[in-house]
């Protein structure tokens, strides 16, 4: 009797091994962890009414992986899938949340695995990796062009390697500098004339120098760990750079006009008027905030709002305000520009990008289609935008927008925004997903890591200058980069 | 007539033999092999699968849709690429400085706690193994927050105090491995004192009382009777000390992101970033397979040099 126990335990125990090993691949996306739980709209499928609207009216289930590109965006996409599953009955989204931290990661383990989600919020620059081991999906072979006539051609570039179009734009994101108000018209600087018409590299030192008294700092840019990387993508623009590769697809970051910007960072860091240790992401707007600093980088529109809160809640004092912090106005500033270089904004666009998993058939791509428009279009992108203080990449978005606009933006800030979003580049056309994985890796294993050194005084210039060009010689080889 | 004797004494042993002929598997046997099916099968699903599947992926430009074999080339990209070997380099100078020292400062806190009494000994075990106990990701915030750049960190405002000029303690490539190295030596030594202190509690108590006779000092009884009954305990950390260290990969990747200048990029950091970042698995398979390898290796050696001396 005891035997007959023993070797039943033992096959149950064998068979709920194996069981857990048996998952079948449609099941995948749905085992997440507390953080990724999936949300599916409220009416099941099977519910669904005949006769929808999507592409043959069988009934399909769509992923979609997103981090908090708001405060609320969890709870938004929840609404949109349900709003979604009433235009289109047959069609359930099934929304994925994830952190910024892990986002970039749960989505490269999940597509390598082969179970990537159907759409997934994505910054342009790491398209090339999905394109590269076949998982990002050319959405022009699937989807109506008049969905695509409604994105602004410069916003769509930036999701189009090699001809083919991976994803829609949900936002032109610009990146410069933030400042004090106050403290920088006390330090001379006439912020309306800098935001209407932009600064010189020797005007921008100035400021800094006056700003620079006992605790306060000139500048502040964050500059710890792979933050080192916003400091050349921001302040490239000051010497030109404004992308990886030039329109004829050279490697831009071996040229001279990087080593004048790497001995300008070098001067910066010399002078006294930044801190000479590292600063977290998380500490430069606080620094501000506190009055330890009166420019601080990287800065984006949407910092506004975020200081208009802090000024809140130190009315209330309730205490939830920014330890010692002081009511400040936000000065949303361009980066400065060295001699005979033409101001543009350093910009970055995320979308919704479409990818091909272990489930994928023609029709489902095309119902992933459906979602992709309806997440990345009207209401849905009009709410990112205002969200963001960012202008609309499509026509549908800037049709909406004026229902979530926040009516108290300051006007200097919106202004100069605006003239900045104007400013930004798009990357090359006919840039392959080999050239811009390769940009990503030569960003993270040579030029962030020197960056590093650079900061913290044991690397010159000319050094890190050396280093990145024999780097990008054996990346791209001679011909693929810029040496002048 | 004697051959037919013969074979008859022949065909009688044969029927002896068979009837005395045990069978091959009894069923005892087969409770045995049922008992131990559970446990060859986690071996051959989480063991065996993921070690074949990571050669044979080591050999391929990995796809989730179609792999391409390329042969030895992620092999080649490896041992061509000047990381590969700066990451080596890392690794092995944060176990060659983490692992004896973790093991010496482990056995002489056993050694310091060994005189309490069992109740203030487990509060001292306690303290001591509170660090494995919290999460990795805490420890690394605490830890951060330690070794913060700025003048409001805690090291710095040590550093203030004494009127001595703050450290960039991660952001120097002077420093940053030095205060990784810290870090794991100052929080990982709870289980290794735990064991240590099991097998000092293991010493039979008449090597004391003899030496004791013969007036022997207290290093003396360190050095002649507790450090030769401990060594298969000490053969055993370090053992499991060296592949421990030489899979590093949390300390770095939280704190530094293996900078600056990638002085603190280990192998386990490298073969992640290839992985999970740039979606080459075919070469972070081969990094992996290489680093396998060379920890097999060092285990050898070190079962072979220190292993004899070993009695258990």
């Amino acid at each position: 009797m005891k035997r007959r126990l023993s070797v039943a335990l033992i096959g149950f125990v064998t068979v709920s091994m194996l069981a857990g090993c048996g998952q079948s691949a449609s099941n995948g996306t749905s085992a997440s962890s507390e953080n990724s739980e999936p949300v599916t709209s409220a009416a099941s499928t099977a519910e669904v009414a005949a006769g929808s609207s999507a592409s043959s009216g069988a009934t399909d289930t769509i992923t979609v992986m997103v981090p908090p590109v708001t405060n609320d965006y969890a709870d938004k996409m929840t609404e949109w899938a349900d709003e979604f599953h009433t235009k289109y009955p047959n069609l359930t989204l099934e929304v994925i949340n994830t952190s910024w931290d892990d986002h970039n990661t749960k989505l490269s383990t999940m597509a390598q695995a082969g179970e990537a989600p159907d759409i997934a919020e994505l910054s342009y620059s790491n398209i090339g990796t999905y394109v590269s081991n076949g998982t990002a999906v050319d959405i022009t072979k699937y989807m109506d062009a008049d969905m695509l006539k409604d994105y602004d051609q410069n916003a769509l570039d930036y999701m189009t390697l090699d001809g083919a179009t991976y994803g829609l734009p949900l936002y032109i994101t610009i990146q410069a500098l933030g400042g004090n108000k106050d403290m920088l018209e006390a330090a001379g600087v006439d912020v309306a004339k800098v935001q209407a018409d932009g600064w010189t590299y020797d005007q921008f030192l100035s400021a800094i120098k006056a700003g620079t008294k006992g605790d306060t700092f000139g500048f502040v840019f964050a500059n710890s760990g792979v933050t080192a990387s916003d400091f050349i993508n921001i302040f490239g623009a000051t010497a030109g750079i404004t992308n990886a590769f030039d329109s004829n697809l050279k490697y831009t970051y071996s040229g001279k006009k990087m080593l004048t910007l790497l001995q300008a960072i070098e001067n910066m860091t010399k002078s006294g008027y930044m801190p000479n240790y590292g600063v977290e992401a998380s500490q430069r707007m606080v620094m501000c905030e506190t009055g330890n600093a009166m420019i601080f980088g990287k800065a984006m529109p949407l910092f506004e709002n975020s200081i208009k809160k802090n000024n809140a809640a130190i009315d209330a004092s309730d205490g939830s305000a920014v330890e010692d912090s002081k009511k400040i106005t936000y000065a949303f500033l361009p980066v400065p520009t060295m001699d005979g270089v033409s101001e543009s904004c350093f910009g970055t666009v995320d979308g919704m990008v479409a990818f091909k998993n272990n489930n994928s058939t023609d029709e489902h791509l095309k119902n992933v289609m459906t979602a992709l428009y309806f997440l990345s279009s009207g209401e849905r992108a009009a709410y990112v935008d205002a969200a963001t203080c960012l202008n609309g990449v499509c026509q549908t978005s800037r049709d909406a927008i004026s229902q979530f606009e926040s009516t108290d933006r300051d006007q200097g800030n919106k202004d100069c925004a605006d003239r900045l979003i104007s400013e930004v580049s798009a990357p090359p056309t006919g840039m392959t997903a080999d050239q811009s994985a390769a940009a990503a890796q030569m960003m993270d294993e040579v030029i962030v890591p020197q960056m590093q050194a650079l900061l913290a005084g044991e690397t010159t210039a000319q050094d890190m200058y050396d280093a990145i060009v024999s780097a990008a010689k054996d990346a791209f080889g001679e011909d693929g980069c810029v040496l002048d | 007539m004697t051959q037919s004797r013969h074979m008859g004494a022949d065909n009688s042993e044969k029927q002896n033999k068979i009837t005395r002929r045990e069978p091959l598997i009894t069923k005892d046997d087969i409770s045995g092999y049922l008992f131990v099916l559970v446990a060859v099968l986690f071996f051959l699903v989480f063991t065996i699968y993921p070690l074949v599947s990571a050669v044979i992926t080591s050999l391929q430009l990995y796809k989730p849709f179609g792999s391409d074999f390329v042969g030895a080339k992620n092999y080649i990209n490896t041992f061509q690429n000047a990381l590969f070997w700066k990451s080596l380099r890392n690794t092995l100078v944060y176990t060659a400085i983490v692992v004896p020292i973790s093991i010496l400062f482990s056995f002489v806190i056993a050694l310091m706690i060994m005189p309490f009494n069992r109740k203030l000994q487990s509060v001292f075990k306690a303290a001591y193994y509170l660090p494995a106990v919290a999460s990795g990701i805490a420890l690394s915030v605490v830890w951060l927050w330690i070794y913060d750049s700025s003048p409001s960190g805690l090291f710095n405002q040590l550093l203030t105090a004494l009127h001595l000029p703050v450290q960039n303690w991660l952001g120097s490539s002077k420093t940053a491995l030095l205060s990784l190295m810290l870090m794991a030596i100052l929080s990982g030594q709870g289980q290794n004192i735990i064991i240590y202190t099991a097998a000092l509690l293991g010493i039979d108590n008449t090597y004391f009382e003899a030496s004791q006779l013969d007036g022997a000092t207290f290093l003396q009884n360190v050095r002649y009777i507790v450090f030769p009954l401990v060594r298969p305990t000490t053969l055993f950390l370090l053992v499991t000390g060296i592949i421990g260290s030489f899979q590093v990969f949390m300390n770095a990747y939280m704190m530094t992101g293996g900078g600056p200048n990638n002085n603190t990029t280990m192998i386990g950091l490298l073969i992640f970033n290839n992985a999970f970042k740039y979606n080459k698995y075919g070469l972070a398979c081969a990094q992996a397979i290489i680093l396998t390898i060379i920890i097999a290796f060092i285990s050898f050696l070190q079962f072979k040099l220190a292993g004899s001396e070993v009695e258990y």
